[in-house]
């Protein structure tokens, strides 16, 4: 029985080496590798995918400059560098002096009072830059300059990002 | 920055003597009307949610505004000193965020405080202090002598 496997097998091979050279081998194998590299670059509309990753998020986003209670920021968001809006990314602390003023929610059509904190600890984040100081009036008022580094009082006083929170209701 | 002005005491004209009678109200207690927000918008930007300062660089008022409050030369300072005299509180709102600061966070060893008139803040607010830090220290020392006083430091 295993005899004749083995001739059986054995006649198969010779046939086929007869028949193919390891030069078709190596070009067939060839032909597929090249095949299978090309196959990203035939022209598929990937349009949508690429739109929907570029898309910049809308002024009800936090990541967005903006968003209503911006209206009297100077720095980078920190929502866009690992914190939140209301929280300083992980190994930066919270300034504990900070720039406040009053934004317009059009949502609710009322007035709140923000503060802007700078949080500290950490080189520039460079991500989501605002500077809107809606209603600054630096020569006017220099007390009420915001281009400042909040972080002075802080041991180390390297600016990282800004968060905003909000402290309460703006009476008339 | 969008500083807010809140409801101040000075109101429209009206019969003379109604006005009398407001104005005589409003000098023995300056309204504290919108003081705390006030408090907010212009001061606690530097020192703090509970008036607290920041240790060496901001001075606290918890306490220490009382103190101040105590004594004439004290009283002229406060009222001069750039945060108070420069910010963009009226008079009457400047007197209102005082008296309000002075009750909320007072001296233990310095209770009884008389509150800033409005007449009073308009007295000595306009007139600059020439050198803020030798004029602390100057009034400091006086408090000191004759009682409690604010920290030296600042």
């Amino acid at each position: 029985m295993m005899r004749t496997l083995d001739r059986l097998f054995e006649l198969s091979t010779r046939s086929l080496a007869q028949r193919t050279s390891r030069r078709s081998l190596l070009a067939s194998l060839g032909q597929l590798l090249t095949g299978a590299a090309l196959l990203p670059l035939l022209p598929i509309d990937r349009s949508s995918r690429a739109n929907a990753a570029e898309a910049p998020p809308g002024p009800e986003s936090p990541e967005n400059c903006q968003y209503w209670k911006y209206c009297a920021i100077d720095g980078y968001l920190c929502s866009c560098c690992g914190g939140s809006s209301t929280s300083c990314p992980p190994g930066t602390s919270s300034s504990p002096i900070t720039w406040i003023g009053t934004c317009h929610n059009p949502g609710d059509k009322r007035d709140y009072i923000v503060s802007y904190n700078d949080c500290c600890g950490k080189t520039s984040c460079g991500n989501c830059e605002c500077n809107r100081n809606e209603r600054e009036k630096p020569m006017y008022r220099p007390s009420r300059n915001n281009d400042l580094n909040w972080c002075m009082a802080n041991a180390d006083a390297n600016y990282h990002c800004t968060v905003s929170v909000i402290l309460g209701v703006a009476e008339k | 920055m969008t500083g807010r002005a809140a409801a101040g005491g000075q109101r429209g004209a009206a019969a003379p003597a109604l006005l009398a009678a407001l104005a005589s109200l409003a000098a023995a207690a300056p309204a504290h009307a919108g003081a705390e927000q006030n408090y907010i918008l212009y001061c606690r930007g530097c020192h703090g949610a509970d008036a607290e300062g920041v240790a060496g660089k901001i001075p606290p008022l918890a306490g220490a505004l009382a103190r101040f409050m105590r004594a004439p030369e004290g009283r002229n300072y406060v009222l001069r000193v750039p945060g108070a005299a420069n910010s963009a509180l009226t008079d009457a709102q400047l007197a209102g965020v005082l008296n309000w600061l002075a009750e909320r966070y007072p001296a233990a060893d310095a209770p009884q405080v008389a509150p800033f008139t409005v007449e009073e803040v308009t007295r000595i607010r306009h007139t600059p202090l020439a050198d803020v830090l030798a004029t602390r220290r100057e009034v400091v020392r006086a408090l000191a002598a004759s009682g409690a006083a604010p920290a030296a430091q600042y």
